[in-house]
């Protein structure tokens, strides 16, 4: 009788203390520790094994590197083409965000989706385009120079720092484009007004409010175009080795080569990740500092600016843009897949569908390329979003101590160039207790690094837009945490979720930079591949699987506008 | 149905005390308005309540449950309480229906047919029947307002709060609305805590109202007991417009003010002690010049700074002779004095108002 008095007793404490335990803490935590590990490990790795030493640490490493010639001048290069990307994508960006924000210039969706193309375009693809377009010897563009002028001179050389900057800066100029549409769309033209009858003229109020209200949204522009082309493997890889220059990817990739030299690369890798970090980090300055709440103003009408008789000539110079980076590229891709002969005119004895039942049916490699590259791209995103989705939502609703410090590791790989993330994931992954090299799995864990920064955005964005008291008024009516993530949080969030597994999706199927240096022939990708099929000159392999990868591309675009009812140039970085 | 007893609770917010060391009881079926300047700490309290947020220190209690302490806190869904929010919270992915039926969910052992019932019930009481099957963003405001309303009451919770929910509508349909809520608490009778900011609504609505000030209780006490018997200047001055006038006790019931003397409504004042008055604009009458004295009334003598005319009554800024006063004299607006003209001011000693805290 007492023992089942003392045992009720106790069994009510029990169930009282239990009472004021959140049941869901633990998935919180694991969330959190999750992207921890998944950060934690390669970097540190990659300081360790920077100033590894047989015995002790070293700066070695450091100095061997930066004495060496070779590798000052990849660092030169870099830096040149890095500031002329970041010049040429402002000089082209600014005037046509300008010009589809504020202008009358016609076919306005049009150019904003030829922008959209150019922005999902994998660029090494473009720069394969434009080795057959302007090679010096067999460029189809100096073919008809010669043939119109007679010269023997080529009219254009892709392989060159010019051309390099060229053809990056084609697939560059969207993020100038997109920092500044976006402000552009915010500045009521009231403000501009206001000045106005002040009485600042017409120029006045252009050099007095619009330029210095735009004027961070430029200067941010122009960091996030140094720090694409900073970052740049493919391109460089596939211009400038011939060309006989290196940059600072292509000579860490090189260090890859047998004998790997991993402490040097890890050398390299460090002053080009804090390097990254700081741009970054002045953008984000320069964006917090003046009042943008000013811009976001409510109730302001945007006038339009009439072009009168330079509306077409608009219009015109905009399809020149185009045409470096879209039309021309396309075309000569396109005519590659379907011609046994590339470089010879598309008569009706050159058309073949060989390429594609080759590349797609009959060559093994190519086939087990795109069947890695989609199962990759598929656990990648599923898992991405789904983590991005936990770890964004832990955030905003403060779960855990330091979830400010989860934010700051969500988005922390932005700052990390692929090359170098794939140095530090191969230290790491290489020896105990994670052996996940040789094995798709650290092409996965490599993607979902890479891809963590765009998705947590993204939901990050989705979660902001749902207010608390929605879930909490799930909360005070019964249901448990968990629950009010199914009922409310979920269905509200999931058109959100839908996009962010999609921008996850379309960065895996085109990522080159991380896969070049982790891939082992079991395991290649499909940019693997087609930067293995220039070496052997396979040029209608390589056309076929780029227009594949450009086809899922553009289908999995058109999921995100369905989702979000707007197109993809609408997000902020 | 059980009260509420809040004690001694204290919440920070970014280093500042929100809540410091609030206490208050509800008695059961009461409702009682949290009324306060905004950054007084009272939706911080509410939340509190809730089980939103969790305590620094102090006590959250239930009836004889303990539902909130700095050691434990049971969370919303436990505590059988409902809200209505500022926003209303309106699920936008669920019909009105889906939205009323939600906390029913949880009920359990309800089966659905009975659950169904009771919403259509409550739907009726909220004057919404044959809405179900919309959806929040068709609703106009005062419309979701109701769905928020059928949402909380169909689960018959022990405790209602409520914060701010008339403030997203305009002014009619706020001042309907009142009504509507007192009614509804009427026939309920729920124990319930209303956050507010506006002090009418306060007055309409509960049965007594606890002034916040600075995170913690500066006065509770019904409508009327607040307004003639405020305790602090801070209460004073926020229920309703009040003359202050600073001064010494001179005698138990009466202070000085340079050259004047006030009898007052008490005659426990210790001679030298530093006392404030308050005293109602509409309990001050405007007499002719040099009216005689009376007995237990003060009668000054004054000069019209501004006269400003209201309607019902005319607003008047009388400058007191001999003194640095200026008063304010809510007036019928039968007579209309001019600025500049002399008067005479007669306050009954009980308008005069002692304020227990300075």
């Amino acid at each position: 009788m007492s023992v089942s008095t003392h045992r009720r007793a106790s069994g009510a404490t029990l169930r009282g203390r239990l009472e004021g335990v959140d049941r869901s803490l633990p998935v919180w935590v694991a969330t959190a520790l999750a992207i921890v590990a998944l950060m934690a490990l390669p970097l540190a790795w990659l300081g360790y094994m920077s100033v590894g030493a047989e015995q002790g640490t070293t700066f070695g490493h450091y100095r061997e590197v930066f004495r060496d010639e070779a590798l000052r001048k990849a660092l030169w290069h870099t830096l040149v083409l890095a500031f002329w990307t970041g010049l040429v994508s402002v000089a082209l960006g600014a005037p046509l965000a300008w010009l589809t924000a504020r202008t009358n210039v016609p076919g306005k969706k049009l150019i904003r989706a030829l922008v959209m193309a150019s922005f999902v375009t994998p660029p090494f693809l473009g720069a394969f385009a434009w080795v057959m377009l302007a090679g010096p010897n067999a460029g189809l563009l100096n073919r008809m120079w010669r043939d119109l002028t007679g010269a023997t001179d080529p009219l254009l050389d892709i392989f060159t720092m010019s051309g390099l900057v060229f053809v990056v800066t084609m697939y560059t100029f969207p993020y100038v484009y997109i920092m500044l549409a976006n402000t552009l769309a915010l500045i009521a033209s009231d403000l501009e007004d206001a000045a106005a009858i002040h009485g600042a003229g017409r120029l006045g109020v252009a050099l007095t409010i619009t330029l210095p209200l735009v004027a961070p949204a430029i200067v941010s522009g122009f960091i996030l175009a140094v720090l694409q082309a900073l970052a740049l493997f493919g391109s460089p890889a596939i211009l400038a080795l011939p060309a006989g220059f290196h940059t600072i990817t292509t000579q860490v990739w090189s260090f890859f080569h047998f004998p790997p030299k991993v402490e040097q690369a890890a050398a390299v890798s460090i002053p080009l990740l804090l390097a990254t970090a700081l741009l970054l980090l002045m953008q984000k300055r320069l964006l917090g500092r003046r009042g943008y709440a000013t811009v976001g103003g409510k109730g302001g009408q945007r006038r339009t600016i009439a072009l009168g008789i330079w509306r077409y000539p608009a219009l015109a110079a905009v399809f020149v843009v185009m045409a470096g980076s879209i039309f021309l590229p396309y075309a000569v891709l396109a005519k590659a897949a379907f011609a046994r002969a590339w470089a010879q005119p598309l008569t009706w004895s050159n058309v073949t569908l060989a390429n594609f039942t080759f590349t797609l049916f009959e060559y093994s490699s190519t086939k087990a390329a795109i069947l890695n590259t989609v199962e990759l791209g598929l656990a990648t995103a599923t898992m991405g979003a789904g983590l991005a989705a936990l770890l964004s939502y832990v955030t905003n609703r403060r779960l855990v101590v330091g979830h400010q410090l989860v934010a700051f590791l969500a988005l922390a790989p932005v700052v990390i160039p692929g090359v170098v993330l794939a140095v530090a994931l191969f230290i790491a992954y290489t020896r105990p207790p994670f052996v996940l090299y040789g094995t798709l799995a650290i092409l996965f864990v490599a993607y979902l690094t890479k891809e963590m920064p765009v998705g947590y955005a993204q939901s990050d964005a989705t979660f902001r837009s749902i207010p608390p008291d929605l879930e909490e008024a799930g909360r005070i009516l019964g249901a448990g945490r968990l629950r009010v993530l199914r009922d409310v949080t979920a269905p509200l969030a999931r058109s959100g979720i839908i996009a962010a597994w999609c921008f996850i999706f379309i960065g895996v199927i085109r990522e080159l930079s991380a896969s070049i240096i982790l891939f082992t022939p079991n395991t290649r990708v499909m940019s693997v591949v087609i930067f293995d099929l220039k070496e052997e000159g396979q040029f209608g392999a390589i056309a076929v699987l780029g227009l594949a990868m450009l086809a899922m591309t553009f289908a999995t675009v058109s999921v995100v506008q369905a989702a979000l009812g707007r197109d993809v140039l609408g997000v902020k970085e | 149905m059980p009260g509420v007893a809040i004690k001694d609770l204290a919440r920070h917010y970014g280093g500042v005390a929100a809540v410091d060391g609030l206490s208050l009881d509800v008695k059961p079926g009461e409702l009682v308005a949290l009324l306060g300047p905004s950054g007084c700490g009272k939706t911080t309290t509410l939340r509190l309540v809730a089980g939103f947020l969790k305590p620094e220190s102090g006590e959250i209690w239930v009836g004889d449950r303990c539902l909130s302490s700095p050691s434990a806190v049971v969370p919303p869904e436990r505590r059988r309480m409902a809200m209505i929010f500022q926003s209303y919270a309106l699920w936008p992915h669920m019909t009105v229906a889906q939205n009323v039926a939600y906390g029913l969910r949880f009920k359990r052992g309800l089966p659905r047919a009975e659950r169904e019932k009771k919403v259509g019930e409550i739907l009726r009481v909220v004057q919404l029947a044959g809405y179900e099957a919309r959806y929040p963003g068709e609703l106009s405001g005062g419309q979701q307002q109701r769905v928020a309303v059928a949402r909380a009451l169909v689960v018959e919770p022990e405790i209602l709060l409520l914060d701010e929910p008339l403030s997203n509508l305009d002014a009619n349909l706020r001042e309907e609305m009142r009504f509507e809520i007192r009614r509804l608490h009427e026939e309920f009778a729920i124990t319930t805590l209303y956050v507010t900011h506006d002090q009418g609504e306060a007055m309409v609505i509960s049965d007594r109202i606890a002034v916040l000030e600075r995170g913690r209780v500066a006065q509770i006490g019904t409508a009327d007991e607040l307004f003639h018997q405020p305790r602090t200047r801070f209460v004073a001055e926020f229920i309703g417009k009040t003359n202050l006038v600073d001064g010494m006790a001179v005698k138990p019931d009466a202070i000085a003010h340079g050259p004047l003397t006030f009898r007052v409504a008490s005659d426990t004042l210790v001679p030298g002690a530093h006392v404030a008055l308050s005293i109602r604009p509409h309990h001050i009458e405007l007499v002719a010049p040099n009216a005689p004295k009376e007995d237990g009334v003060n009668i000054l003598q004054g000069s019209i700074e501004r006269a400003s005319f209201l309607g019902e009554t005319v607003d008047y800024q009388v400058a007191v002779k001999d003194s640095d006063l200026v008063v304010r004299v809510a007036a019928p607006a039968v007579a209309r004095l001019r600025p500049g003209g002399l008067v005479g001011l007669r306050i009954p000693r009980a308008a005069c108002v002692v304020l227990a805290e300075g």
